[in-house]
């Protein structure tokens, strides 16, 4: 009898909970949506520059959100190619190869880097910023290289975690089988044991996209600007989406400004959901590659 | 006589941390024949098998102690000496394991996996040890149109033909098989019992079993462990070696 109450109210407490959880998000969703819809349009994104103009970067733009985007593009595309070969290989390293109390000691210390809030990580980046550009080069500014190595320092331990832990929840006679016909360590990870822990792995790089194209506050001290067109060069100055949503917020001199970064705020949650797509994509892609492959 | 022994076992222990699984066992097994390993379950006959091609050292806090020499190239090595390599040892020692392992690969890829790891690259060696294998392993005329399929669309027994064939590619001199017929039915069974029968002229067998009726039929000799400890080893009544 007292079973029976607890399952239905265990049953109702879950219900509740996903209820209240789509619900924020739905409100969210639609509180941007309401807000800022009227403001997309082609002059939101290329300001007074012709559309064609602006994407085959003949012409700048100065007051639409199109260097943003494209700051926001690169920047992810910059930081998750730092940061997955690395989180890859120590991943493998913490699987297969680390035992013991080094073990442990690793674990810590990315268990830390998890924990470092963002705004320290964007310290740490402007810090080297200037320490680079007193000791090697006085060309050297916080810009969109700094910008994106700080991002990939932010979502490293995400990245060694999942390709960890996806690597080690193999079960024992998938990694036995290589090994008894005569792989080596080496063999077994690439050609068994990756290709299996893909989707782990791919859900790791799909977080870290999402981690990389919405954070603030490293860009803010590593190299965002509010005006600069888009990105000349992986060393200048660059414009991006979320710090576009915080100025114009925290700036707007009059409503059709705040709505525009509602609709700033809209473009960048599309941006997001194409990002995940793709991976998504890749994801299929590729397990189902290096699983059925004939 | 010593030219016909295989495999030479002294002194045998075994430890999982601090418990002893394998009690100084000491054997010979004779080459091309075909080796019975029986009793209660869980008391190290896997162990026993995985001594032969060291794939318990994955396994951390694992111990051995004695030592193991098998007969190759014409004279006895030790298997645990550092210099001898490992990726040398499992192509001479193939291993069969008890529930079929097909990686997620077509057929042909599958058999052709162990010559990819020994760095084979003539496609047509390839394609000719292929085929040889699965003709070997009785599964050649069930597969040869449909070679590119997925492995794991074929039935169980199939599938342990295929890690059969798969393990024979390299041409081991000794086959380890761990309970090879006991995630199969009677006629699949049937059909792998057949297949070792006729590898005997090639390699030495050794096949962990449940089945007392199996080892009557085909093995030559038994061993029979129980606590780790070899409790008895003889020729199977009516067989010859």
């Amino acid at each position: 009898m007292m079973g029976r109450v607890l399952q239905k109210v265990g049953t109702g407490f879950s219900w509740i909970c996903a209820i209240l959880l789509l619900g924020t998000v739905f409100c969210m969703v639609g509180y941007l949506v309401i807000n800022g819809l009227s403001t997309i349009n082609i002059t939101l994104i290329f300001g007074e520059t012709d559309p064609m103009d602006a994407l085959l970067f003949r012409k700048q733009v100065f007051d639409g959100l199109f260097p943003a985007i494209i700051g926001t593009f690169a920047l992810v595309a910059l930081s998750v190619s730092f940061a997955v070969p690395i989180g890859l290989a120590a991943g493998i390293y913490m699987a297969e190869y680390c035992r013991g109390t080094l073990k442990k000691v690793f674990s810590l210390f990315f268990d830390v880097l998890a924990g470092i809030p963002s705004i320290v990580v964007g310290l740490f980046g402007f810090s080297v910023a200037i320490f680079l550009h007193k000791y090697f080069s006085s060309k050297i500014y916080p810009c969109l290289f700094i910008s994106a190595l700080s991002l990939a320092f932010l979502v490293l331990p995400y990245l060694i975690r999942t390709t960890q832990i996806s690597l080690e929840n193999l079960p024992e006679g998938i990694r036995r089988t290589a090994p008894a016909l005569g792989a080596t360590k080496l063999q077994n990870i690439f050609y068994v044991m990756i290709p299996r822990s893909l989707s782990g792995i791919a859900s790791g790089v799909i977080l870290s996209i999402g981690r990389c194209a919405e954070d603030t506050a490293v860009i803010m001290l590593t190299g965002v600007v509010a005006t600069s067109g888009v990105p000349k060069s992986v060393f200048s100055n660059y414009e991006a989406l979320p710090f576009y949503i915080y100025y114009i917020s925290s700036q707007y001199s009059d409503k059709q400004e705040l709505l525009s970064g509602y609709g700033a705020a809209i473009i960048l949650l599309v941006i997001c959901g194409l990002l995940f797509m793709a991976a998504f994509f890749v994801k299929h892609r590729l397990t189902h590659h290096a699983l059925y492959r004939p | 006589m010593e030219n016909k022994t295989k495999i030479r076992i002294d002194g045998l222990s075994f430890f999982y941390n601090d418990y002893r699984v394998l009690n100084n066992i000491t054997v010979s097994f004779p080459k091309n024949t075909i080796t019975a390993i029986v009793g209660p379950s869980g008391k190290g006959k896997t162990t026993f098998l995985m001594i032969l091609n060291r794939l318990w050292e994955s396994i951390p806090k694992a111990r051995m102690e004695g030592s193991v020499k098998i007969r190759f190239d014409g004279g006895f090595h030790k298997i645990y000496d550092p210099s001898y390599p490992l990726s040398r040892l499992r192509r001479l020692v193939g291993m069969v394991f008890q529930v079929p392992n097909p990686l997620p690969m077509s057929i042909y890829k599958n058999v052709a996996f162990p010559l990819k790891l020994a760095g084979l690259k003539d496609k047509n060696l390839i394609s000719e040890k292929v085929e040889t294998a699965l003709k070997s392993a009785f599964l050649w005329e069930e597969v040869k149109d449909r070679l590119r399929d997925n492995a794991f669309g074929l039935s169980g027994g199939q599938q342990q033909r295929l890690c059969i064939a798969r393990v024979l590619t390299l041409e081991p001199q000794i086959l380890l098989l761990d309970e090879p017929t006991s995630s199969l039915d009677a006629s699949a069974g049937a059909v792998i019992e057949e297949l070792m029968t006729n590898l005997k002229d090639r390699c030495t067998l050794l096949m962990v079993s449940h089945y007392l009726d199996q080892v009557k039929r085909i093995a030559d000799t038994v061993l029979e462990l129980s606590d780790g400890k070899l409790i008895d080893y003889q020729i199977v009544s009516g067989k010859k070696l």
